[in-house]
């Protein structure tokens, strides 16, 4: 085993890249499902059954042979692609594919690459050091410096700035990164879902599960999966806690046509449909949680494969209505994640989705009991395979991960709500420009301005008083939304919604400020001008800005709103309500039980 | 109460005395504007005008909107209580219904509260009630709202009064007072800590902080003896000669005994270098004490420009022979980066220390430069017989670290040292960057105090005045440029007016804003063809771009030009309320409490949903 022949950047001299890539590199431990070469493989080459598994970011471009990256296939012919490996996630590893050309091809391509190479590096010594390793089953691959406006953004922000750089633990040792959960068996599962039965239509896939099973990792590596085949797909968020290609808090279907090389904050990207829930978790409001999913899933044509996330709320009420989505969106494939021998959750066969009951939807009458218990799946295991008419037609398909500390609520190596932060910075990196090197910040910029009565305002998660509602707009972050009501106002004040409506969510935005002698809204968003224009609704939710966007404001003048290090958090009653308190001991006994 | 927002100290600005540096408290983000508004509402809550206890209620409701899932429990339950009490002198409740409010505050204030305090093993209410001064008959009066007979409405002002006055002594006194400093409450205070660390770098492994914090102090003690030693034995030299230009010789024939002395330092070396480099760079070491400097018979000028970037000869003999046998290539960067900062940080200590680390800083620098240019080396050596060099082998440093360091650490020599700095640094810096660089550095120390007012070293900690990525950007730029003849033109043009700029500035004392308006010019100048084109875009719609020439970098967010602290500024007059005749109505789905208990019961004809859910989930599946 020897560690695949790394270039370095051409560019970053000082960059973080380097420092990211020394000695971050670590031989994969798993061997991919090609057999190994019957030769030994030679010094440096990067033979089928290596892998590098890295911390860093860097733009990686195939030059000989074929690599996969988290299930997406790179070959050469491919541009350089965008690769996004930071600390606060499972490490990306590369894994050399078996070459599957002749070798008369071998060789031209072989020339190509020399070519190729020669005119990218000026560093000969190590094109010569590359080639001495060269075998023909080998990959080669170029990874260059990569430095985008977003990853800019999010680096000058002080808790982030050490981002992609790899863990050092308290001694000073670099931590090896830890490679994403395994990755064996899924290949399989490529040719379920890409070459579905001709009578069959589309597939569209449901991935259910609690929280910390792998789900979000699954989706990707299903998303690239099916990207190695097909141009496009589409990809519904139901999860509005830790959102893929949007900030926090949406249900969003989005079309997919770039494999995903990174977490989510770097690849923000528009959706077709959009809706702004305005919360991380749905358990307050259940209902106008399913109006919003059932209104994103109208917009689907069922033209491309649909691939559903789905949230890791799967206890009480939280299956009951994961029940309904399944009714409501009639999957054809269910993937259930799950440990601990399904008694965190019963198995979702299509029999068991009939009988039980819904938060909204009744089952079929034979449900004897609500709760779900053991003897439910022995129930299932003998039921299997007798078919009912009326139940709903789906293939049940279930993931056990077994990587350390699976399915363990708290114990994800980052805070969800420092993702959720993350995907904001991602999201607000937009509005960098991409041609100046230097990062701007926010309170830099120009912002956008409306009058008050063209935009109508909805705080969705609280009440607030009418007359003080500015101060609760005024610093923060909302949905920009249209609605279909003409927007009347009988006064030059702002509109105040009487409901929370379900509508398009365009895009996001900070409120920079609230003029109101001249009552204009001053805005800042990356929302482009095309769509600013149908923006026609404000929604103000329980996302709030990043804290390190407020605290981090330099060079203004006097102090900054908001902001203080005069609260004193050791005083009695000065936090926050903490409701994990019992759910902790639960979990520790569980925790027991298995131990 | 107005009077003391004025007296709070301004965070974001960093205060004058260097102690407030080290001991920055966490600055956090909290729901009001300013202290003017959070003294507002408190008087508001505690007026017992119910008019004004209203309009500060609807304050706190834009607070709860603001904080979240995040609301101060004190805050929620005072409001709560003051509800209760308005509500109360409306007179609109009867006292049944009142009793009932009342309750559920009383009963959540008392939960809500020790509930903070609530341990792995349950510890009982009146216990925790208790420790924290809450009157034990308010517990019992909670037990008997929960568990025993609803009390009487009496009772229920009563606690809510007690009550009220526990929370304005305990919480909204106490909070953003002057109080902070004051010892923390147990084991709260670490939870808060470990919690507020975990929202900044949550994936960093914690250490037991303690320990360390011990290892490093003993470590330190260990170099400190051992460089004691060292000096003890230079020390026996001289007075063996009695002479101390005779001593300079001796000292730089290496002996056994310091042969021995700099090979301890190196075993310690190997452990933890960062530790060494402190302890050198300690008071009584390479920066000499008063007593030391006489017994060298080196005479203290107090005039900084006579010492010319030299360390005193005897000095610098003294400490040579060590220096050479530690100064390998990364010592060398850690050593030079640490004496930046030491210099960043002592400008409240006497001249002595600033003084020496600008000249070791410059006599190192020399010294890498001799050996790094290779040839010039033997003429040196030529004129100084007697000296002998610091550096033996060529030393590649990081330079562009150390020209971050150099810039973080302004002072009067930052010219002089930046000059040093980017004459060895390799590669080098396109001459213009030099150029520019070296012009802006002595713009901004001209005319400062021996290190340049006491405002910068702690803004440098958060923001390098001039980042090496706006150099490297710079450069780039300037590659492109070669290739466009155009944008030259250009370029030169911007450059001029930042120029321009500084210089206006500078007379104004804005060091920050001095540093970054070169970027932001450029990036302004770049971005100006951007809003031209959307604001195009928006033609005709409601939404617009500014006009206005607004210097948006000078106002913070939630802050407009032109707006006042005045906590009631945005208060609305008026607004109006819209319905949405589109949108589902909440009422016809009853709330899943109570029907989940219906669902189970067989339906008669084995329907599967209500008339009701099939016509929801019809419209919502009729498109396909």
């Amino acid at each position: 085993w020897r560690r695949r022949r790394r270039r370095r950047p051409r560019r970053g001299r000082a960059g973080r890249a380097a420092a990211a890539w020394r000695g971050g590199a670590r031989r994969g431990a798993r061997p991919a499902p090609p057999p190994p070469a019957s030769r030994p493989p030679p010094p440096h080459a990067a033979l089928p059954p290596q892998a590098l598994t890295f911390t860093g970011k860097c733009r990686l471009r195939c030059l000989y042979g074929a690599v996969r990256l988290l299930g997406f296939a790179v070959a050469s012919h491919q541009p350089g692609l965008p690769v996004f490996s930071p600390a606060t996630h499972c490490a990306l590893s590369l894994e050399a594919l078996p070459a599957e050309r002749p070798p008369a091809a071998d060789l031209r391509q072989l020339r190509a690459a020399r070519g190729l190479r020669a005119a990218l590096s000026p560093l000969a010594e190590a094109r010569v050091k590359v080639m001495a390793r060269f075998s023909p089953e080998c990959a080669v691959v170029l990874l260059e410096h990569l430095d985008t406006p977003v990853t800019r953004f999010l680096l000058s922000h002080p808790p982030l700035s050490r981002l992609f750089e790899p863990q050092v633990r308290a001694g000073g040792a670099v931590c090896p990164p830890r490679p994403a959960p395994s990755q064996t068996g899924l290949a399989q599962s490529e040719s379920i879902f890409v070459f579905p039965a001709e009578d069959e239509g589309v597939p569209v896939v449901l991935v259910c599960g609690p929280k910390n099973t792998g789900k979000s990792t699954f989706n990707r590596y299903l998303i690239n999966l099916l990207l190695n085949r097909l141009p496009s797909i589409e990809y519904m968020e139901c999860d509005i806690g830790q959102t893929e290609f949007t900030p926090p808090g949406c249900v969003s279907l989005s079309n997919v046509t770039e494999p995903i090389l990174g977490p989510p904050f770097t690849h923000q990207q528009m959706p077709c449909k959009m809706v702004y829930y305005g919360q991380t978790s749905c358990e307050q409001d259940t209902e106008r949680y399913l109006d919003v999913v059932k209104y994103v899933f109208s917009s689907y044509k069922k033209e491309v494969p649909l691939v559903i996330n789905t949230m890791g709320w799967v206890k009480g009420e939280g299956l009951l209505l994961l029940i309904d989505i399944i009714r409501l969106l009639s999957p054809s494939h269910i993937v259930q994640m799950d440990v601990y021998d399904w008694k965190a959750m019963a198995p979702l066969t299509p029999e068991y989705v009939h009988l039980s009951p819904g938060l909204y939807t009744k089952g079929k009458q034979q449900a004897k009991c609500k709760q779900v218990g053991a003897s439910e799946v022995e129930n299932w295991r003998s039921s299997e395979g007798e078919g009912d008419a009326s139940a709903p037609e789906y293939k049940l398909l279930y993931v056990h991960p077994e990587f350390p500390r699976a399915g363990i609520a708290g114990e994800a190596r980052v805070h969800s709500s420092i993702l959720r932060d993350m995907s904001i910075l991602g999201y607000l990196g937009q509005l960098q420009s991409p041609d100046i090197g230097a990062v701007l910040p926010l309170h830099s910029l120009v912002p956008y301005q409306v009058p008050f009565s063209a935009v109508a305002l909805r705080v969705i998660h609280s009440d607030v008083a009418p007359t003080n509602i500015m101060y609760a707009v005024n610093a923060s972050w909302v949905g920009l939304c249209r609605i279909p009501d003409e927007i009347k106002c009988e006064s030059e004040g702002p509109v105040l919604l009487t409901q929370t409506p379900v509508c398009d969510c365009l895009g996001f935005g900070i409120v920079r400020g609230v003029e109101m002698e001249r009552k204009l809204y001053h805005i800042l968003t990356p929302v482009p001008p095309e769509n600013l224009r149908q923006v026609n609704c404000l929604l103000l939710g329980n996302i709030s800005i990043p804290n390190c966007i407020l605290v981090g404001q330099q060079g203004v003048e006097g102090e900054i709103p908001y902001v203080t290090s005069d609260y004193n958090y050791s005083i009695l009653g000065s936090g926050k309500l903490k409701k994990k308190k019992h759910f902790k001991r639960r979990e520790y006994a569980f925790e027991c039980d298995y131990a | 109460m107005a009077g003391r927002a004025g007296l709070a100290c301004r965070p974001g600005r960093p205060g004058s005395s260097p102690a407030r540096k080290r001991l920055k408290p966490l600055r956090t983000v909290v729901a009001w504007r300013g202290r003017a508004e959070w003294d507002q509402v408190m008087v508001g809550l505690y007026c017992g005008d119910s008019r004004l206890q209203q309009e500060a209620l609807d304050r706190v409701s834009a607070w709860k909107s603001r904080y979240g899932p995040k609301m101060p429990l004190a805050v929620d339950c005072t409001a709560e209580l003051i509800r209760c009490k308005v509500l109360d002198s409306s007179g609109r409740l009867k006292s049944h219904e009142l009793i009932l409010s009342y309750g559920l505050a009383l009963v959540r204030f008392v939960n809500l509260i020790t509930e903070r305090k609530q341990k792995m093993v349950s510890i009982p209410l009146r216990q925790l009630a208790k420790e924290v001064d809450i009157p034990i008959w308010v517990v019992d009066l909670r037990h008997e709202l929960t568990h025993g007979k609803l009390p009487r409405l009496a009772l229920c002002r009563k606690g809510c009064d007690v009550v009220l006055d526990w929370l304005r002594k305990t919480y909204w006194s106490r909070q953003l007072g002057n109080n902070l400093c004051e010892e923390s409450e147990d084991e709260e205070q670490q939870g808060v800590e470990a919690s507020a660390e975990l929202d900044n770098d949550a994936w960093e492994i914690q250490t037991p902080q303690h320990e360390a914090c011990q290892k490093h102090k003993e470590f330190h003690e260990k170099v400190r003896d051992v460089l004691i030693s060292y000096k003890n034995e230079q020390f026996r030299v001289m007075q063996t000669v009695q002479s101390v230009s005779k001593s300079r010789e001796l000292w730089s024939d290496s002996s056994s005994e310091v042969d021995w002395i700099l090979a301890q330092i190196k075993d310690l070396m190997q452990e933890n270098r960062e530790a060494v480099a402190e302890a050198l760079l300690s008071d009584g070491f390479l920066i000499p004490k008063m007593d030391c400097l006489k017994m060298l018979n080196i005479k203290y000028e107090a005039n900084k420009e006579l010492w010319q970037f030299k360390i005193p000869q005897t000095f610098y003999c003294f400490w040579q022979p060590l220096l050479t046998g530690l100064l390998s290539r990364s010592f060398t960067q850690i050593l030079i980066e640490k004496m930046f900062v030491e210099l960043k940080e002592c400008s409240d200590s006497s001249e002595l220390r600033p003084q020496f680390l600008i000249n070791w800083i410059s006599e190192m620098l020399t010294g890498i430069a001799k050996v790094n240019a290779g040839k010039k080396r033997q003429q040196h050596c030529n004129k100084q017989v007697s000296v002998k060099e610091l550096f033996l082998r060529k030393v590649p440093l990081q330079w562009i670290r150390l020209t971050d360091s150099c810039l973080e650490a302004p002072c009067w020599a930052t010219p002089h040292l930046l000059q040093l700095i980017l004459t060895i640094m390799r590669p080098r810096l396109p001459r213009s960057s030099r150029k520019n660089l070296l012009y802006l550095a002595s713009v901004y120390t001209e005319g400062g105090g021996p290190l340049s007012s006491p405002g910068i070293s702690s803004d440098c900690s958060e923001q390098p005045i001039y980042t090496i990525e706006s150099l490297q950007w710079r450069a780039r730029q300037e590659n492109q440029v070669k290739n466009q003849a155009q944008t030259v033109e250009k370029q030169d043009d911007v450059l001029e007016r930042d120029d321009g700029v500084e210089e206006v500035e500078e007379e104004e004392e804005e060091e920050m804003v001095t540093e970054t308006n070169p970027l932001e010019g450029l990036a302004h100048s770049g971005n100006l063809a951007a809003i031209a084109e959307k604001r195009a875009a928006l033609q005709g719609s409601a939404w617009q771009i500014t006009a206005d020439e607004v210097q948006w970098k000078d106002f913070p967010l939630g802050k407009l030009p032109g707006q006042t602290d005045d906590p009631d500024g945005l208060m609305l007059d008026n607004y109006s309320m819209m319905s949405l005749l589109d949108q589902p109505v909440r009422d016809e789905w009853k709330p899943p409490s109570t029907n989940s208990a219906e669902l189970n019961i067989p339906a008669t004809g084995g329907l599967l949903w209500t008339q009701n859910d099939f016509h929801k989930i019809k419209s919502g599946l009729q498109l396909f």
